[in-house]
């Protein structure tokens, strides 16, 4: 059957600079906004667009993110004509490899993306916090007659130099891509979130295999590849909150934007486009008679008996009378004891923070405390 | 292993005004989050029962709404099954809207060979039980039926509506009477839970329902003890239970689950309470909130100060607002500097600005679903 849009999630990578957050879990799968995992953004953008085939490809620590994802029934994804797809390195007839860059992961799992026929591939990231419907941008590729289409971000000029940039012209098509630049001459920057017509990136993905220079990248080798051969490639900015949480001080920044209401509207989407996760059977969050909450944002299954002030707070959370908590991430199952003083902080899921310890970071140098499991 | 059916009896909940107007007891919001009947159903569930039927008697459309895609209580969902039974017929003759008559145009349960016994629990009744130890015991002592009873310790206030036994020494029902609220002290007060070999229901069904068809499934067991059909084994259970039996109860028994003891008798770890997902962000808290001994739910917005409460889901407490003492169901506003106090506040109703209710202790005051104040 022909589908016009398929969707192929990115969410292999190990992200090293979140420490002991992906020492045993992959990125993607690391717990975010109290309630959610950092992949179920994208997910749920995927079904909030209407894209009924969605491909997750894993590499790091798969084994709980394959679980995780599964049927894709949290994000509705498991309905008549719809799928969720787990795309792992395997073993095949020409032998068994590890994915050796984006563009290979794509690469390896073609006979896939063929089954679904798809007239369009989504590649998005596994990583990325923010809300979007992908229609816009597709009719802005069907439009446009692109071969790939890339969601762009304006960012300060002072911080280009960490993204793939563009220049493009009137139209939105792009004149000049370059990864990395130490001289930026545009703040446009790529999110690594792209629209390909598949016949034509099929045949660069073919064309890159071969070629043993290749980083098997999309931003590195694709994108510059069909740039230079008059590929039509073109723009798509996108307004609105979008992160790449990929370091201790990220996270927990992107964690403290939800305090912000404007922004959890946008977000979740104000009941119009909800962000799906899975749901525990927690009991509602409990309030203790000296507990105090202000200014945070606490899920179902916690219990504050302390005093809890701008902090993110997920299920399974205990915090024990005497404890004060600022400014700080709480990940599930995380428990702080009687009088411990915790600010500036991420505790890490099941953390145990001792009676009357102290843990304090700054705003610009935030703790990651990741403790002794239960 | 023999094949247990198990049955949601919404026929046996009481009518508790105004909470019940519109929608039966088992799908009324509980501690924010529950419907009364996740309870049963998860009791169910938990208990390793895959096919569990729904006997609705009427408001079908709450439960079903509650009940959603009705998979939310199966483990596996290809052997398992949730089925709402409805009885179709008693829409023209309310008065044989009973459960044995809702089971008799269900009658496939009645008829599938394949059942062995039959486990029904009412939708109203606040509890968690593992049902397989009385089930195994059941099946050791051969037995016909099996009431599942609690001790209560003041039946003035607890169990109204349940049949007080009188058991003799091999643990038989002796006799019953109904608990009316009148008697005073201490007593064996049946819940409503039976554990029934299809069989048996079937020839209960045949030889006692023709001399009156209105009789329902508690009073059909009477009877069937009565004329020595078979002896009624009755088994004790002695865990929390609340059988909520009036609106004064319903906020009594909501609001007596912050404390701790009783919250810990009734959930337990390994004894998930399962119910329906409304994909809700975690409750936001503003920089004036101020809380305490309260449950809420996801979705919740809150601005102002709360108070030994219970706020549902998307409910928004304004600034300076002001709820103590009460339960507020789900979607619910409660404007900046309102003040709520010993009150129920329904679905969807709208307190303006400064507006100010409260109710007596003994007597909370409702706010009906959708009111504007």
């Amino acid at each position: 059957m022909k589908n016009e849009l398929i969707a192929l999630i990115l969410a292999g990578g190990k992200g090293t600079r979140l420490q002991a957050l992906t020492r045993k879990v992959a990125k993607p799968a690391v717990s975010f906004g109290g309630k959610y995992r950092i992949i179920d953004f994208v997910l749920s953008n995927c079904a909030n667009s209407h894209i009924n085939h969605v491909a997750v490809i894993t590499q790091f620590e798969n084994g709980s993110l394959n679980n995780y994802v599964g049927s894709g029934k949290k994000w509705g994804l498991n309905g008549v004509n719809t799928s969720t797809a787990l795309l792992s390195p395997r073993q095949t007839d020409e032998g068994s490899d590890w994915y050796k860059g984006t563009a290979d992961a794509i690469y390896a799992n073609i006979d896939y993306i063929d089954s679904m026929n798809p007239e369009y591939v989504l590649i998005l990231s596994g990583d990325h916090i923010y809300s979007t419907n992908y229609q816009a941008m597709l009719s802005l590729h069907k439009k446009a007659d692109a071969d790939c289409t890339i969601s762009v971000i304006d960012v300060p000029l002072e911080e280009a130099s960490r993204f793939g940039i563009l220049e493009a012209d009137e139209e939105g098509r792009v004149t000049a891509f370059k990864e990395k630049p130490k001289q930026p001459k545009s703040t446009l920057a790529s999110m690594g979130v792209y629209i390909f017509t598949w016949k034509v990136l099929r045949a660069n993905l073919i064309r890159d295999a071969k070629d043993e220079k290749s980083g098997h990248d999309f931003g590195h080798d694709i994108i510059p590849y069909m740039l230079e051969h008059k590929k039509r490639i073109f723009v798509h900015r996108f307004k609105g909150y979008w992160k790449d949480v990929g370091t201790v001080n990220s996270l927990h920044q992107a964690n403290m934007d939800l305090l912000n209401p404007s922004l959890s509207k946008e977000l979740f989407g104000s009941g119009v486009a909800p962000v799906y996760s899975e749901d525990t059977a927690a009991m509602p969050q409990y309030i203790g008679k000296n507990g105090s909450v202000a200014d945070s944002l606490i899920n179902q299954g916690a219990v504050i008996m302390g005093s809890v002030r701008r902090c993110v707070v997920s299920q399974g959370v205990i915090v024990d009378e005497g404890a004060v908590i600022d400014n700080s991430v709480l990940m599930p199952g995380c428990h702080i004891r009687k009088g411990a003083k915790v600010s500036y902080a991420i505790v890490g899921p099941d953390a145990i923070v001792a009676k009357d310890e102290t843990i304090k970071g700054t705003a610009d140098a935030v703790v990651l405390y990741s403790g002794r499991g239960k | 292993m023999n094949k247990v059916i198990g049955l949601v009896n919404f026929h046996t909940s009481p009518e508790i005004t105004p909470l019940t107007d519109n929608r039966p007891l088992g799908s009324t919001s509980f501690l924010g989050r529950y419907g009364i009947c996740d309870f049963a159903l998860s009791n169910l569930c938990n208990s390793g029962i895959s096919t569990i039927g729904l006997l609705v008697k009427d408001h079908q459309r709450s439960i079903l709404k509650h009940i959603g895609s009705m998979d939310a209580w199966l483990s596996n969902t290809k052997i398992g099954q949730e089925i709402v039974m409805y009885n179709e017929g008693a829409h023209l003759h309310p008065e044989s809207n009973t459960d044995i008559n809702n089971l008799r145009e269900n009658d496939w349960v009645l008829y599938d060979s394949s059942i062995d016994y039959i486990v029904i629990v009412p939708a109203h009744l606040v509890m968690t039980i593992d049902l397989r130890p009385y089930l195994r015991e059941h099946i050791e002592r051969n037995e016909k039926i099996t009431a599942i009873y609690a001790h209560v310790r003041s039946m003035v206030d607890e169990c109204v509506g349940g049949k007080i036994l009188e058991k003799d020494e091999d643990g038989y029902v002796s006799s019953t009477r109904l608990n009316d609220g009148t008697i005073k002290g201490a007593g064996d007060v049946t819940l409503g839970i039976y554990i029934i070999n299809r069989i048996t229901l079937v020839e209960m069904i045949h030889q006692l329902l023709p001399k009156n068809p209105y009789m329902v499934l508690s009073q059909l067991i009477v009877e069937g003890v009565k004329s020595e059909m078979f002896k009624l084994h009755a088994a004790r259970f002695d865990g929390f239970v609340r059988a909520i039996d009036s609106f004064a109860h319903y906020m009594e028994y909501s609001l007596s689950l912050l404390e701790k003891k009783n919250i810990d008798r009734l959930f337990h770890p390994d004894w998930p309470i399962y119910t329906l997902t409304h994909d809700t962000p975690p409750a936001s808290y503003g920089k004036n909130a101020s809380v305490s001994n309260s449950y809420i739910a996801n979705g919740a917005v809150i601005n102002g100060t709360v108070i030994n409460s219970i706020i549902g889901r998307d409910v928004i407490i304004g600034e300076g607002a002001v709820v103590k003492n009460s339960i507020i169901f789900s979607s619910s506003r409660i404007g900046d500097g309102a003040k709520v106090e010993n009150a129920l506040v329904d679905k969807y109703a709208i307190l303006t600005h400064g507006h100010g209710i409260s109710g007596a202790k003994k007597s909370p005051l409702y706010v009906h679903q959708g009111a504007m104040l």
